[in-house]
């Protein structure tokens, strides 16, 4: 106090800088449990991670998940499965009493966009990324132009026009408009051929588990067979039954070693050892809450059908007058076993076959396509197939998709539905069938919070 | 152009030096010691307050009403005293002084008033400021200083959340303001925020006190001088963004110069539960539970001793037997023990008092849970002998140890059927009657336990620049750290179950907030011959972080292990999180006052806030404040009754910040799952930088009355506060990958009330003095604008052109007489009830409440009561049963049943759930309008009578016994325990009754 000069220059000074001192002062760190979405293109570990929340997320819910995903839910809405238990989720779906409401069609509508979110903003931002070598940043990105169009490629198929959504700008995003069945399936072939020049074909993973320039020809392939491209799909798919083997024992086929597997899920492994439509559908006492195969498709197999033995099971209630069939593809529940031996398997190889075939068929090459027919009726057992009519020949394929891909990923209601026969298959066994009921509702939620997604698809 | 740089150039030169010499003027006048006697005429007057006006430095009158002090020959004295006119007087060379001072009822124009950045009294003030004293709160016998203040304040609504220790309030100032967000006031200890949020997790304590611990329990009402409640914008804007749900200032006691005083109180106050409710007796319970299962169609299997198991209090157990388990459960008494020991004192330039206090309180439970609290507060003030530089800083310590059981009792005391087996078996052994009940004190074994420490200081310093101009900071830190714990051991669940230590889990809780503040101020102040001015401007720094983590650790070895998880054979973590929040502003005021009959007060602010996205983090308040004294006008001057009439009126904005930090970053956060062995980063925020401050714009006009020389005051306020962008979460398309946004949204919340605060002392004559105070609130709350309301996730919840607060009930038309069920309206006429049929409105916002104090004193006697009103709809019994014939007791009401067809009954057909129709019927009967009645209610929150020992010379000894009682009768039409607290599960406020002395010397 003695220099009272000194104190108020110091005061003076202090004070000035108080006042200047930048605005930046309010900014602040991220914090230390999450992570700036800038810094996940930072490191391999990170986008490893952005990527394993999509495969995560598809195994655990939505469309792709063997719990309540298409394999189920559009068992019980086509001719597939029957349902027993009294869950009004399910039973809307299994008797056609589907609103614009309904909960299991806006989960999986917003289960389904979340993931195209997670893998849009892998996209654009991998692109940003100065640390990651360029052969590594094609991997990831190919993995995510894939996911994309993977996801785009179920919605296609259950909502018809649908927006496809390829940026991670909030603001267009939430005022997204459809777009036409046929765009939807040119942008997904593009995405796709993106993936494949991205990605390679080796199997970083071992086990088949993350999806590589593989999966994306086998939906790309299947993609060719929707749109009806018949040259290219069946070039695809003999890029893959070049590379891949068949299975040859039916019962090896959905064991997590088979060698047909094109791409599968890993199991959680602690907890849950196997797969999740090995749990659900394994029955294990009459009477159930789950769910049978319909009479409709036990009949569906000719006699002497290896997998009618192999992939199908029964149970009888203990006073004998009950029995009920259910799909024993998978068979081991998610805890009995000590190690893991069952993967939930996405696309394996049978299917390309069957593209290919159809495929082959539909270019007149009548014998190839019997071949690639018969290679897989000749592993269920059965003898090959005479005709040459190339529509008999094709309906044969139908046939045999129907009992070669049966409660896996809605293959029986997607192949209905594009060669035209929804209505047939279903008007007999669906009392509330109506023939508009070949789109599912857009959820009405969403149309109310963006209304350029109207009309609703006519019948809801 | 040389002669203009030059020019430039000198003026620099002048203007340096003009500042060097405004910043160096020397002190020049002579100092003399100047001396006299204060009286009021005829007798001293001891403890007057000589100051030399515009400094702090100054003295106390002692015993004899004799003073002296060092002043400057051309400074003048200004001496006061509660109760009398302050004079003032020039010394003019003197060094005697003697002063005769004139009473005057009460002191409008001296007592300081806390304003934040500045202080004012009430005859200049030009905002909306309600306060209390340490007066009104040393003589609660409470824990937390809201306590202390509910009732006293009008447009400050504050209800106990539980009666149990430790536990939390909520206040609302002036209504809810915003959809989305809190009605948390910005909290004000001494200068530094003080983060009032609850740090303790559901995890851990949701069962015993709803996981609201109130960080505010850490400071010891009785070291508290003042809190100041700041309302309008004239008084918020000030704070800015944190100022739109207002502001409470607490501050903290003083030492003060004269001899050392030594100051001690103690005091035992018992709790109980202000009453029970009417529950069903054995006799009436059993009736309804067999009338029930017959009616429900299971009477056969009441002789099937297959049930034996599943109906023991119809089967097994005792027909006869009854407990009044609310009699065992919550009818103990919770005694307080609280002690508290000061001494301050000082010379001329320093002066200090430190004070401690402890605090032991009981539950009425069972078993010996208690809390307590420990908490050490210092203050110390110097200025230097020039008066140029002054420095206050106070600190205080305190150390909260709270066990308790893990949930609360109360649910069980009301729910627990009347025959239930006894506690102990014949050996003193908890009783499990062979498994057929969980045996409530075994709940005891599930312990909750809480340490809190709270470390609060700051430090001000000042220093006169020049005689007018002052430079001023505050610097402050916080630091709140919570631990705490739940333990559930195998041993608190039937032996017989087979349960061993492998189930026992316990959950931890750490939780901490560190927060410090700098904030540098110039304070400059001028009087001209009828004008003064006062300039204020200042900055803060501000940053908070907090932490939190919550785990749970199952499986233990032996439950003697329980408190060590590394025992535990899993450990899960069920929370962590980290959150750091920066904040500055620039502010500032300029206060104008001519001849203290016009008044203009602009205030500003400029804030900045990491939470939101660049370009968006900062936004500006400010508030224009104007008073006119109209009773200084010379029309008034020969009023003889009026003695002070002012109005005032303010309009201005504040803001809010109130939505959790980092929302504007596009962030990926772990999920602790994994994929492949490669753990997960999952999306959870989209990069957002849009959204901006929320703003509440407050208009206020209010009228002040002083009559008869002040004894009567009354202060009349109407305002109304309008709050826009309001942040919330929009909902999106999923197309956008989100469910949600947060976004400002263009709707309004408009609360609107009028105050009125009154106080009149009447002297009866020399000993006997009447004081009343009345405080009054109207308010009302409207959700003016909400577009897309019927498209939006809050369409269920509310309805434009009503409150936030209401909700939505089904409406009940009473029970069919040929069914016996329950019916309700059936808005949609779709046939069933459902979700959809609860159209019922109903506002739980209280239509007006308010306080009425009396004080006598009677020589050296006094006495107060303080009655609480509150005039509201409350939840009845009925909310918390509505269906005789459960397994569990409820409400003596419920045995007014509909029996057979054609009754006229209010409560439906008994059943046990199984009756098509009449389990739902219960509940939705719970929430229907027959749930709701008038919950208005008059409470005499405060009665003390107090007896000051008289003196006995020379012996300087202070000795005052008093016994006080708090919430010792409420008036109300409710059936439940208490109209604030009227949930069946969770302890309500208690009764308590103190017994106290305070003794000083």
């Amino acid at each position: 106090m003695k220099n009272p000069k000194m104190l108020t220059k110091i005061f003076a000074c202090f004070l000035i800088l108080g006042m200047i001192s930048c605005e930046s002062f309010v900014e602040i760190d991220p914090p230390n449990n999450t992570i700036i979405t800038e810094s996940i293109f930072e490191s391999d570990a990170t986008i490893e991670s952005a990527l394993a929340n999509i495969y995560y997320k598809m195994r655990e819910g939505g469309m792709v998940s063997g719990n309540f995903g298409l394999s189920i839910a559009l068992g019980i809405y086509t001719d597939e499965l029957e349902y027993y238990g009294n869950n009004n989720n399910q039973l809307n779906l299994y008797n056609h009493n589907v609103f614009a409401n309904d909960i299991t069609i806006s989960s999986w509508w917003n289960h389904a966009y979340n993931i195209i979110y997670a893998s849009n903003d892998i996209i654009e931002g991998i692109d940003n990324s100065t640390t990651l070598l360029p052969e590594t940043k094609a991997q990831y990105k190919g993995q995510a132009f894939f996911v994309r169009a993977y996801m785009h490629s179920l919605l296609v198929a259950l909502f018809g026009d649908i927006p496809y959504v390829s940026t991670t700008d909030h603001a267009s995003n939430s005022k997204e408009i459809r777009m036409p069945v046929q765009k939807v399936y040119e942008h997904i072939i593009a995405d796709l051929n993106n993936a494949i020049t991205f990605l390679d074909s080796s199997d970083a993973s071992k086990e088949r588990v993350i999806p590589n320039q593989s999966a994306a020809n086998a939906l790309l392939s299947r993609m060719y067979l929707y749109t009806q491209k018949w040259e290219k799909a069946e070039e695809t798919s003999s890029k893959l039954i070049s590379t891949f083997t068949l299975e040859t024992d039916v019962q090896k086929v959905f064991l997590k070693h088979a060698s047909e597997t094109i791409w599968q899920f890993k199991p959680e492994g602690k907890n849950i050892k196997n797969t999740q439509e090995g749990q659900i559908l394994v029955i294990n006492f009459v009477p159930t809450q789950g769910y049978g195969l319909s009479d409709s498709l036990l009949t569906a197999f000719e006699t002497g059908d290896l997998r009618a033995t192999n992939w199908i099971n029964s149970i009888t209630s203990t006073d004998g007058l009950t029995t009920i069939y259910y799909p024993y593809k998978y068979k081991e529940t998610i805890n009995t076993t000590a190690n893991s031996l069952e993967y939930s398997i996405i696309f394996r190889l049978a299917e390309q076959y069957l593209i290919r075939a159809e495929a082959r068929a539909h270019l007149g090459a009548i014998s190839d396509a019997q071949n690639d027919l018969n290679t897989i009726r000749n592993r269920a057992g059965l003898n090959d197939i005479a005709t040459t009519d190339a529509m008999a020949l094709i309906d044969a394929i139908h046939q045999e998709r129907r009992v070669e891909l049966f409660t896996e990923h809605g293959h029986r209601w997607f192949d209905l539905n594009r060669i035209g026969r929804a209505d047939e298959a279903l008007r007999a066994i669906k009392p509330n069938w109506r023939p508009t009921n070949v789109l599912l509702p857009i959820p009405e939620t969403e149309l109310r919070l963006n209304p350029n997604l109207k009309p609703q698809n006519s019948g809801y | 152009m040389t002669k203009n740089h030059k020019s430039v150039r000198w003026r620099r030169i002048f203007g340096c030096n003009l500042l060097f010499l405004m910043f160096t003027l020397p002190l020049t006048a002579q100092d003399l010691l100047v001396s006299g006697k204060v009286t009021d005429g005829q007798l001293p007057i001891s403890g007057a307050n000589v100051l030399i006006k515009n400094t702090k430095k100054g003295v106390v009158s002692n015993f004899d009403g004799r003073y002296s002090i060092t002043a400057k020959a051309t400074d003048t004295l200004q001496i006061s005293y509660l109760g009398y006119t302050t004079v003032t007087i020039p010394i003019q060379n003197r060094t005697t002084i003697n002063v005769t001072l004139q009473e005057d009822a009460t002191a409008l124009g001296e007592v300081q008033i806390n304003a934040g950045y500045y202080t004012t009294t009430d005859r200049e003030k030009t905002g909306s400021i309600s306060r209390i004293t340490a007066k009104e709160i040393e003589t609660q016998p409470i824990n937390n200083p809201l306590a202390a203040m509910q009732g006293h304040l009008s447009g400050v609504n504050i209800v106990q959340s539980t009666g149990v220790p430790g536990g939390g309030y909520s206040i609302e100032i002036r209504g809810k303001n915003f959809i989305n967000g809190s009605t948390n006031p910005l909290f004000i200890v001494n200068g530094v925020p003080y983060g009032s949020q609850s740090l303790e997790a559901p995890d851990v304590s949701a069962g015993i006190n709803g996981s609201l611990v109130s960080p505010l329990n850490a400071i010891d009402p009785n070291s508290i001088e003042s809190i100041e409640v700041l309302k309008d914008a004239d008084a918020t804007a000030i704070y800015g963004s944190r100022g739109a749900n207002g502001v409470v200032l607490i501050t903290t006691k003083k030492g003060k110069q004269g001899k050392t005083i030594v100051n001690t109180n103690m005091s035992t106050s018992l709790g109980q539960v202000t009453g029970f409710r009417k529950l069903m007796n054995t006799q009436q319970y059993l009736e309804i539970r067999k009338e029930a299962i017959i009616n429900d169609g299971f009477g056969a299997f009441l002789e099937n001793p297959n049930f034996d198991f599943i109906w023991p209090d119809l089967k097994s157990w005792s027909q006869t037997r009854y407990t009044d388990w609310q009699k065992n459960l919550i009818g103990g008494t919770a005694i307080r023990n609280n002690f508290r020991l000061s001494v301050s004192g000082g010379k001329e330039n320093t002066q200090f008092l430190t004070g401690a206090t402890h605090l032991k309180e009981t539950t009425v439970f069972p078993g010996d849970s208690n809390y307590k609290k420990t908490s050490i507060n210092n203050a110390i003030n110097h200025q230097s002998a020039n008066q140029r530089f002054t420095l206050v800083s106070t600190a205080s310590f305190t150390f909260e140890d709270n066990q308790l059981p893990s949930a609360d009792f109360t649910v069980l005391a009301n729910t627990l059927e009347p025959n239930a087996p006894k506690l102990f078996d014949n050996n003193g052994n908890l009783n499990w009657e062979n498994g057929t009940w969980a045996n409530p004190l075994a709940r005891l074994k599930r312990q909750y336990n809480a340490l809190i420490n709270t470390l609060m200081a700051n430090m001000t310093v000042s220093y006169s620049l020049m005689d007018n101009l002052e430079f001023k900071s505050n610097f402050g830190f916080n630091n709140y750290d919570l631990e705490s714990y739940i333990i559930f051991p195998s041993s608190a669940l039937n032996p017989n179950d087979g349960v061993d230590s492998s189930f026992s889990s316990l959950t931890t809780n750490k939780g901490q907030r560190k927060s410090w503040i700098i904030e540098p101020q110039l304070n400059w102040e001028q009087q001209w011959k009828n004008i003064r001015a006062n300039i204020l401007i200042g900055s803060t720094f501000q940053k908070e972080t907090s932490t939190q983590s919550v785990q749970r650790a199952r499986g233990f070895p032996n439950n003697q292990l329980i408190l060590n998880p590394s025992a535990a054979s899993s450990l899960e973590a069920l929370q962590n999180s980290y959150s750091e929040y920066k904040y500055m502003a620039y502010f500032g005021r300029i206060n104008l006052n001519y001849q203290s009959k016009y008044f203009i007060n602009l205030t500003g602010r400029r804030d900045g806030s990491s939470r939101f996205g660049p370009n968006k983090q900062f936004g500006n308040f400010g508030a224009v404040g104007a008073a006119w004294c109209f009773s200084k006008e010379a029309l008034f001057n020969e009023n003889t009754w009026l003695s002070f009439g002012k109005i005032r009126g303010s309009y201005g904005t504040t803001g809010s910040d109130n939505i959790g930090d980092y929302r504007f970053l596009g962030t990926y956060s772990t999920t602790g799952f994994d994929y492949n062995g490669t753990s997960v980063l999952e999306p959870t925020g989209v990069f957002n930088p849009n959204f901006r401050w929320e703003t509440n714009k407050k208009i206020e006009l209010g009228f002040e009355f002083g009559l008869f020389k002040d004894r009567i005051l009354i202060n009349t306020s109407w305002y109304r506060n309008r709050s826009s962008n309001q942040l919330i979460g929009v909902p999106l398309a999923a197309t956008t990958g989100f469910n949600s946004l947060v976004s400002n949204f263009e709707a309004t919340v408009e609360n609107t009330g009028f105050e009125m605060e009154f106080s009149a002392v009447k002297i009866i004559n020399k000993n006997l003095q009447w004081t009343t105070t009345f405080n009054f609130t109207q308010a009302k709350n409207k959700l003016l604008k909400f577009p897309d309301l019927k498209s939006s996730t809050f369409s269920n919840k509310y309805i434009i052109g009503q409150p936030l607060t209401i909700v939505h009930l089904y409406h009940a038309l009473g029970v069919n007489p040929d069914t016996g069920l329950y019916q309700f309206e059936d808005y949609n006429d779709d046939g069933n009830i459902s979700a959809e049929d609860r159209q019922w409105i109903v506002d739980f916002a209280p239509k007006f409440y308010g306080g009425l104090g009396n004080i006598f004193s009677y020589k050296n006697l006094s006495m107060e009561f303080f009655f609480q009103f509150k005039k509201q709809k409350a939840y009845n019994s009925l909310a918390s049963g509505a269906s005789a014939g459960l397994r569990e007791n409820g409400s003596v009401n419920l045995i007014n049943r509909w029996q057979q067809t054609g009754d006229m009954a209010p409560i439906q057909r008994a059943t046990f759930g199984r009756y098509p129709g009449a389990g739902l019927g219960g509940q939705n009967q719970s929430m229907s309008n027959a749930a709701v009645s008038d919950g208005s209610f008059i409470r005499l929150r405060n009665v003390l009578l107090s007896y000051k020992v008289p003196k006995h010379m020379p012996s300087d000894l202070d000795f005052t016994v008093y016994v006080q009682g708090q919430n010792i009768l409420t008036i109300t039409g409710l059936d439940v325990a208490d109209p604030e607290q009227t949930s069946n599960a969770i302890l309500p406020p208690l009764r308590q009754l103190t017994l106290g002395v305070q003794l000083s010397f």
